[in-house]
């Protein structure tokens, strides 16, 4: 056999070409399937290169020889002409059907080949197995880290709802939040984190309504921040917050409970920017404990609904438009909290005048 | 099944597969990714490829919400946008026109816009399109104006224009000339199609003689709907073909009322409008559909057959009413002198 000519290996008089995987393992492959890979193609026709072992042509980094398996029986089909398009949908189906990170990596190699075909075939396969599903089940599928804090969890809906009070309250619950779970860390121990209140719900709204009249600490932060009636703020503050939206919605006036209304006094002014970088705000050192603890219950059980009606949020979020519903959520312990508006300052996105009415 | 110890294989994937794993889903879809982890959190913003189409409204059949909440949506999206975006597509009979769409026209402008889909339901939109590296355009809806300011590497249009009663007698006041503020600013222009009240559109305010620029790419032109009992709309396709020199698929398109034509003054297509020795050098296909055989109409493909010298194929489909006309438009057309010698002249019954 002479250098130039392809080696034939087969009786079947089918020619071969070397191939090298990044591995370093090199193999024989029918030359006419693996001509199907325009980067392949190329290197024999532009660069003489596969006619031996020595001249074997490297694949790219990222086809390694179980996908580079799987990438020739792809080829190896498709490159008959015989076939119908109906067999090639049908071979297609069956072909997808790898398990997530099989088809990651045929999708990688694919690319790597410039095998455009495989490419979408692949990525419709991969979009299949996102659309439709909650990003818990999606999270599942592909082995994602579930590493963003329930803010930034908001960050989307938060930007495509158009409530510049509900992203206000969005925003001083997260940097509530974030002062809580400070405020826990440099307090000792000895603080109990999961007080189990008792009382009853009159007594409770009670002490957390008169306990609003001692937190009057405010404080400075950014220069735009200004001191204000209870009753007023609400509507005031979303005049002094500086998004981009242009859009001026009215709060309903039951929302203007004394809780919100300290939240809002308490907190440092608020920019609104797309990136969400939280600037660190004041803690307030006058914060009552009773608030403390319901805050830390609601922020569990907002992340857990958030968690598990994600696609029903959605549209609702999506169809709510202008109309705010406050929809009160459940309070572990104190089962007949469901009929107070309470909790509405944790609910970013759904807001209701309708307390009765528990839709969860 | 995936085991624990397997990693995430997905979220380093080169942002190319991302993008075209992304494009493949509904829109809301990809943007709901951006809360599955840090890393995914705005792969969806680079998006050059936008689609908004029946899908992303809400199940409500209420027209007033759905279009409100899709004019949100488009607009927060746009703002959060980051990186170019080459296509934009809108299809939504919800949407009327309002004028959200001219911002949101003038920021794909600033985003590098190649392709504009837009398909419309009704309004009273007048549309102004300033976008320096728009390639292809493709309009549906109705239209009280469309202007073409800055498109000049323009090289596809395809419109649908709808238009009601009043518009169209609004328009016969108007003194700009639509063609210009069409068709004057895209030398490049390699395909234009028509639908419906398009050609009567551009035959407003028409005036007479050569138009600013020559087409010099332009290959194809298809109108549809165009009502050869009026002579301006007639005058407008003769001005267009007759200044496009690389034109060489022609699809026409009748839709005349057969009574007001046979009244029509007779046409003089050895007038200013085309000078006698105006040849169609590289026109090698026209079809002609929805003939109803009367004298604009025949008059129209006398003066190409006569004019076509590479002429291959002269296809004629006469329209499914007035049958009775049938036996007469195929006696003219075998009377009508041919320049091409392969010219092949096919009727096409149904």
């Amino acid at each position: 056999m002479s250098e130039g000519t392809m080696a034939v290996v087969k009786s079947e008089m089918k020619s071969y070409i070397w191939v090298q995987t990044a591995d370093g393992s090199i193999q024989q492959v029918e030359e006419e399937v693996a001509m199907f890979c325009p980067v392949i193609c190329q290197e024999v026709l532009q660069a003489g290169m596969g006619s031996s072992k020595n001249y074997a042509i490297s694949l790219p980094q990222r086809v390694n020889p179980a996908t580079l398996g799987l990438i020739l029986d792809y080829c190896r089909f498709h490159q008959v002409f015989g076939h119908s398009n109906k067999e090639r949908k049908t071979f297609d189906e069956k072909f997808v059907r790898l398990d997530t990170k099989k088809l990651c990596e045929l999708t990688s190699a694919a690319d790597s080949l410039q095998l455009r075909p495989l490419v979408d075939l692949t990525s419709r396969a991969l979009a299949r197995m996102i659309e439709g599903k909650t990003p818990e089940e999606i999270r599942e599928t592909f082995n994602l880290p579930d590493d963003l804090t329930e803010e930034e969890k908001l960050e989307p809906l938060r930007n495509i709802t158009d409530d510049p009070h509900i992203r206000l309250l969005n925003r001083l619950y997260a940097r509530k939040r974030k002062e809580l779970r400070e405020r826990e860390r440099l307090k000792n121990v000895e603080v109990e984190e999961e007080h189990i209140d008792k009382r009853s719900v009159d007594d409770l709204l009670l002490f957390i309504n008169s306990g609003n009249g001692d937190s009057k600490g405010v404080r400075a932060t950014r220069s735009k921040k200004k001191n204000r009636g209870r009753k007023d703020l609400p509507r005031e503050s979303s005049s002094k917050n500086e998004n981009g939206n242009h859009k001026k919605n009215d709060m309903p006036d039951n929302v203007t409970t004394p809780i919100i209304t300290s939240i809002l006094q308490d907190s440092a002014s608020v920019t609104f920017s797309p990136k969400l970088e939280f600037d660190d705000g004041d803690i307030d050192d006058e914060l009552d404990p009773a608030m403390k603890e319901e805050l830390d219950r609601e922020v569990e059980d907002f992340a857990r609904r958030l968690n598990s009606v994600w696609p029903e949020r959605m549209q609702e979020i999506l169809s709510l438009g202008q109309e705010r519903r406050f929809v009160p959520i459940s309070i572990t312990g104190t089962g007949s909290l469901k009929s107070y508006t309470v909790s509405i300052f944790l609910l970013p996105f759904a807001v209701t005048n309708d307390v009765s009415g528990s839709e969860e | 099944m995936d085991n624990v110890l397997v990693r995430d294989s997905i979220s380093d994937l080169p942002e190319s597969i991302i993008e075209t794993i992304l494009t493949k889903l509904p829109i809301r879809d990809a943007v709901r990714t951006s809360i599955l982890s840090t890393k995914w959190r705005y792969k969806w913003a680079n998006l050059t490829h936008l689609v908004f189409d029946g899908k992303c409204g809400t199940l409500c059949n209420d027209k007033g919400p759905v279009e409100d909440n899709l004019v949100k949506f488009i607009t927060r999206l746009l703002f959060l946008h980051d990186g170019p975006i080459h296509n934009f597509s809108l299809s939504s009979a919800y949407l009327q026109s309002s004028p959200d769409i001219d911002q949101w026209l003038l920021f794909l402008s600033r985003k590098d816009i190649k392709e504009l889909v837009l398909e419309l339901g009704e309004g009273d939109l007048a549309l102004t399109i300033r976008a320096p590296n728009l390639k292809y355009l493709c309009l549906e809806g109705e239209f009280k104006d469309i202007c073409l300011e800055n498109t000049p590497l323009l090289v596809s249009i395809s419109v649908a224009m709808y238009m009601t009663d009043d518009i169209a007698e609004r328009f016969e006041q108007s003194s700009s000339c639509n063609f210009t503020k069409f068709l004057g600013g895209v030398p490049f222009l390699e395909r234009l199609i028509g639908h419906i009240y398009f050609t009567k559109y551009l035959s407003i305010g028409n005036q007479l003689g050569k138009p600013p620029i020559t087409y010099g790419h332009l290959q194809i032109v298809e109108l549809y709907q165009v009502s050869f009992e009026d002579m301006k709309e007639i005058l407008v396709v003769l001005r267009l073909i007759v200044n496009s020199p690389s034109l060489e698929e022609l699809q026409i398109s009748g839709s005349s009322n057969t009574s007001a034509a046979t009244e029509a003054s007779d046409l003089d297509f050895g007038g200013k409008e085309c000078p006698t020795d105006c040849t169609f050098g590289l026109l090698k296909t026209v079809k002609m559909t929805d003939m109803s055989g009367v004298p604009h109409e025949m008059e129209f493909i006398k003066f190409l057959l006569g004019n076509s010298p590479v002429l291959k194929i002269m296809s004629v489909t006469p329209s499914v009413y007035g049958t009775d006309a049938r036996i007469n438009m195929l006696i003219e057309l075998l009377r009508f002198r041919r320049a091409s010698p392969d010219a092949e002249i096919t009727f096409i019954q149904d």
